[in-house]
Parts: C-alpha cells; sequence; structure tokens
C-alpha cells in the first residue's frame, strides 16, 4: 500500500485502521512524528526491539539506535526538515538497532514520509532484521575461504601423490630389470639377447615415466591459462562483501578508493580475488589489538605505470619485522598460530603467472601496505 | 630353494620386471594381474609366499590379504607399498603381514625378504606336517593307550601308572610299548614333543 492511497483524515484515526494489518507484517514499522517521538509501534517491532507499544510510545526513536547511529540521528531529521535533503528517504539502509536489554544487532531501514491532516510530519520506519543474513552471509564466507584455501592445497597435495605413484611404477621396473641384467651379467654363460630384453623394457619404461611428468606438466599448464576480461570494480564487488564482514566483525573500518579510469584486465578472476581475499584477511589479522583509531584498512586501486595497474592494500596494524620480512613469502612461513603458511607465497604465484607481482611496503606513519600490480592493455 | 614366488600387482611393467629377477636368482614365480585372479586360482596346496602389491583396482592389497586369513592361509606376504602408504602398510603389519617393501627398492633387499618369507614358510609347514602326522598316529590309539600316553609324558613311573588305573605294572609296560611304537617315537623326549604338538 503506498502513502498516497491513504485518505487523508486524522492520522490516527488511519494508523487504528491499520492496525491489524501492521501486527501482521513481519517487518518492524514504525511511526514517529517530526521530533522522532515514537506514535505507533507494531508487533513484530516489540518481538525484534523488546519494548512494548505501551512503554516506548512517546520516547525518542534514538533510543533503538546504537550509540554511533544515535548522534547522527537528530541531526539527520533536522537536516532534512531545513533543507529536505533525503539520506534515507525512500533509499533505506543499513543501521544497528538496540534492543531493551542493550543488545545490538543490523538492520535494514526503509523510511517515507506522511503529512496528517493539519499539515504536520510523521516517518514511516520499516526494519528488517539482517542477524540471520548476516550469519548466513558469514558462513558462506568462511566456507568459500576455506574451499579456496583447501582446494588449491589439495589439489597440489593430491597432484604430487599421483604423479609420485605414477612414477614409482616404471622406476621400480627399470630397478628390477636393470638389477636382473648385473645379476646375469656375473655369470659369463648368460645369453645376451635375455640381457637385450630386459635392456628394452628399461627403455619403454623410462619412456613412460617421462610421459607420466609431460602429461602432469600439460595438467598444471592448463590450469593456469584461464584467463577472462574483466575490470577491477567487477573483482571487488565479488570481494567487499565478504571482506566487509569481516572487517565489521573485528571492529575494522574498510574503506575503498577506486579510480574510475582503469582499463579492463585479463585475468583469473576467482584467483585474483582470492589474492585480494587474502590480503584483506592477513590486514584484519595485523590489527588485531590494535587502538580503535588506527582500525582502518584501505584498498585503493591506480595506474602505477603505463600499462601497469596496482591494487594496494594498506593496514594501520604493528607492521612487519625485518626477520619476519624476509621470509614472508616463503611457502610455510607464519607467524599465526593457525596459519599453514602458504597464503601469501600463493598470492605471489598467482600474481606472477598473471605476469605481475606481489611485494609489500612500509607505511610512512604505521602499518604495511601489500601491492598487487598487474598488467592493463591501455595505458592510464 | 623350494617353494614359489607369487607375484599379485596390476602394473605389467613392475610384475614381468619382478618375475624376470626372480628368474635370474632360480626363484620359481607365478602372477597374477589382480587380487581377483590370485583368490580365484588359490589353493590349500600353494608352498612359498606372496608377493602382493597394497594398492590395486579392484580387490586391494588389504582385502586380499582379509580374505586369505578367512581361508586359513597360512602363505606369508611380503606388502609392496608405494610413496604415503605406510599408514596401510602399518595395518597390514598389524594383520599379520610377513613384511612390506617400499617401491622402488633394491633388488638384494627384496631378495632377502623373499627368502626368509620362503624359509619361515617351509619352518611352518614342517611344523604343520608335523603336527598332522602326530595327530593321524595319536588317533589310532586305543582309549586307555592314550591315558597311557598322557601319563607317560607327565613323566609318571610305571608303577605309579598301574597304581592310579588300576592295573598290574606289567600291562602297563605293554601299553607302553604299544604307544611308542604305534606314535613312532623313538625316545620318551620325542613323544613329549608330539604331545605338545597335539597340545595346541
Amino acid at each position: 500500500m503506498s502513502a498516497s492511497s491513504i485518505p487523508t483524515e486524522d492520522p490516527n484515526v488511519r494508523f487504528s485502521q491499520l492496525d491489524s494489518l501492521m501486527n501482521a507484517m513481519v517487518d518492524a514499522f514504525i511511526v514517529i512524528d517530526g521530533s522522532g517521538n515514537i506514535e505507533r509501534f507494531n508487533k513484530a517491532a516489540e518481538d525484534m526491539f523488546g519494548y512494548a507499544a505501551d512503554e516506548i510510545q512517546g520516547q525518542n526513536i534514538s533510543v533503538l539506535m546504537a550509540d554511533h547511529d544515535r548522534a547522527h540521528h537528530d541531526k539527520y531529521i533536522s537536516r532534512y526538515r531545513k533543507t529536505g535533503k533525503k539520506k534515507v528517504i525512500g533509499v533505506g539502509r543499513e543501521v544497528i538497532g538496540r534492543r531493551s536489554d542493550k543488545s545490538e544487532f543490523p538492520a535494514d531501514i526503509a523510511v517515507g514520509e506522511v503529512r496528517g491532516a493539519d499539515g504536520s510530519l510523521h516517518f514511516i520506519g520499516l526494519v528488517r532484521d539482517l542477524t540471520e543474513l548476516r550469519e548466513a552471509q558469514a558462513q558462506s564466507f568462511r566456507q568459500r575461504q576455506e574451499m579456496l584455501n583447501t582446494s588449491r592445497l589439495s589439489t597440489m597435495g593430491e597432484m604430487a601423490a599421483a604423479m609420485a605413484h605414477e612414477l614409482n611404477q616404471p622406476l621400480s621396473a627399470i630397478a628390477n630389470y636393470s638389477a636382473a641384467s648385473l645379476r646375469l651379467l656375473k655369470n659369463e654363460n648368460t645369453d645376451l639377447d635375455t640381457i637385450k630384453e630386459a635392456l628394452e623394457q628399461i627403455n619403454n619404461q623410462a619412456h613412460r615415466a617421462s610421459e607420466v611428468i609431460r602429461r602432469t606438466r600439460d595438467f598444471t599448464r592448463s590450469t593456469e591459462t584461464r584467463r577472462e576480461m574483466t575490470t577491477v570494480p567487477d573483482i571487488m564487488r565479488e570481494v567487499l562483501p565478504l571482506a566487509e564482514l569481516d572487517a565489521h566483525a573485528n571492529n575494522i573500518a574498510l574503506e575503498v578508493d577506486i579510480a574510475d579510469n582503469l582499463a579492463g584486465i585479463e585475468v583469473d578472476s576467482l584467483q585474483i580475488q582470492q589474492v585480494l581475499l587474502n590480503l584483506l584477511r592477513n590486514g584484519v589479522d595485523a590489527m588485531q589489538g590494535v587502538e580503535p583509531e588506527f582500525r582502518r584498512i584501505t584498498v585503493s586501486a591506480l595506474y602505477s605505470a603505463p600499462g601497469e595497474l596496482s591494487i594496494v592494500v594498506k593496514d594501520q596494524g604493528e607492521g612487519i619485522s625485518a626477520e619476519t620480512a624476509e621470509k614472508l613469502f616463503n611457502p610455510f612461513f607464519t607467524t599465526k598460530n593457525t596459519g599453514m603458511g602458504m597464503g601469501l607465497a600463493i598470492c605471489r604465484t598467482i600474481a606472477e603467472a598473471h605476469s605481475g607481482s606481489l611485494e609489500f611496503r612500509r607505511n610512512p606513519d604505521r602499518g604495511v601496505s601489500f601491492v598487487l600490480k598487474l598488467p592493463t592493455k591501455a595505458t592510464g | 630353494m623350494k617353494g614359489t614366488v607369487f607375484i599379485v600387482d596390476d602394473d605389467d611393467a613392475v610384475r614381468d620386471s619382478l618375475c624376470f629377477l626372480l628368474k635370474t636368482v632360480d626363484l620359481a614365480s607365478q602372477t597374477f594381474t589382480s587380487g581377483e585372479e590370485f583368490l580365484q586360482n588359490y589353493d590349500e596346496e600353494m608352498n612359498g609366499c606372496i608377493l602382493l602389491d597394497i594398492r590395486m583396482p579392484g580387490t586391494s592389497g588389504i582385502e586380499v590379504q582379509k580374505k586369505l586369513q578367512e581361508l586359513a592361509c597360512k602363505l606369508p606376504i611380503i606388502f609392496i607399498t608405494g610413496h604415503g602408504d605406510v599408514p596401510m602398510a602399518v595395518e597390514a603389519m598389524q594383520s599379520g603381514a610377513f613384511d612390506f617393501i617400499q617401491k622402488p627398492f633394491r633388488d638384494q633387499e627384496l631378495l632377502d625378504r623373499i627368502y626368509q618369507a620362503l624359509e619361515a614358510h617351509e619352518a611352518d609347514e614342517e611344523e604343520a606336517s608335523k603336527e598332522r602326522e602326530a595327530r593321524n598316529r595319536y588317533s589310532g590309539l586305543t582309549p586307555r593307550e592314550k591315558e597311557v600316553m598322557e601319563f607317560v609324558v607327565k613323566g609318571a613311573a610305571n608303577k605309579v601308572i598301574a597304581i592310579d588305573l588300576g592295573v598290574s605294572q606289567r600291562t602297563v609296560e605293554i601299553h607302553r610299548a604299544r604307544v611308542m611304537e604305534k606314535m613312532e617315537a623313538r625316545s620318551l623326549a620325542e613323544l613329549v614333543r608330539m604331545s605338545m604338538l597335539l597340545e595346541d
């Protein structure tokens, strides 16, 4: 039902007619007056925020907001009333709601306005609890990360095992034939045709072994050459929702600054996403225990040279010691308790497979930046 | 050396090269391309040892081992394992495998294990055939002779046996002589050894 179809009578009458409809809604439905005082509060709102309609009516809407949003809300309303500039109305945005027990939850709000018969201004807010959605997203984020990490590792491990097995067969046969031939040669009466037979078999098996190696090489090459045209914003669109969850969960602000003049890049999107997620994850880890004012990660993308763009992931963590820096990209090197130490090694391999590079540098103020450089066809 | 080496491996080259190697040291071998093929051809009269690939399509080496145990097969099994099969090899050893050897191996290493396995099997066979003979002879004794033999191998004197069984010492002596004769024991020590075989 749109606002325009509501007959213009006394708003209280209108709302009471809508009471049963309001209470049947899944989303919280809240009406406030022009000063932000709560006038209506449906059943879903009672359940979501833990207040009874009776006790909340007349209170300011800011009691339902987390501190951060609360400070800004009064400003929004007064600015809107003065300037008519809409921040939320008709747009919807994500906020942090606060329940009667002070616990907080992510919520999506949509706001509309209605005028009473007397011309007074009222706002209608529809609030949807995003807790479950966020949890599901975080869950899929973790699964995806695990999948990305383990798929590559287990593929490498499985390939190595399969190759070892495949090579062991011809090697065993060669060892057996040659050992037998040596034994036969000790005996002067040995028929040389028997030795010849063994040598032919050795020859065959040596070729069989090299065939195994050739096939393995073809396999690894074919998996490395998947390339598609894409853009940095497209890649970031995939990465950011996941990275934001991670950052949010760790009280870290995530800023994104992508130059708008970037040309397309020809890459394996999944692999580049994996690199960026890895760098962002490392950034989040680097800022554990850092004071709130520094808890900020910046991702920027820009032309760093003609035909070369850089994606920079900058943290403000504790930095990296000279000793650690030396081994940073080595496989199986880790400073974490739970890591395999493969993240950065794999990231660099991926960068190099794209004719790019992955380096790190210390920021002038604090923390480090990881710089992923990738070739692009157009020049900046 | 008596006995045949039964080679079970799905890889043609590995199988044939093993057969070739064993021929140079005059060891008889017989090859099978799968666990199934070996199980189909297995019979109790087989004599020697089994060289069994642990990793095969179809029936795995471990499964062949289990099936053979169900058939009360006494042939020693040497498992051939590859890179990274150690946990499986350990399992096989715990289930009574004779030994395992990792591919690719030195010929002498393999041959030593095969000789040991063949010797072990021969000793087993000898023991088993002695036991079979002892049982066979024992079954020919009368109940009274069996009673007397039980006393004799415990070291009881004829006089004691006579009192215990309520017969004359002379009767005991006759039974005793019949036991030694029927069991083909040349000495008391030999009779005691045979009685120990019968206990198992």
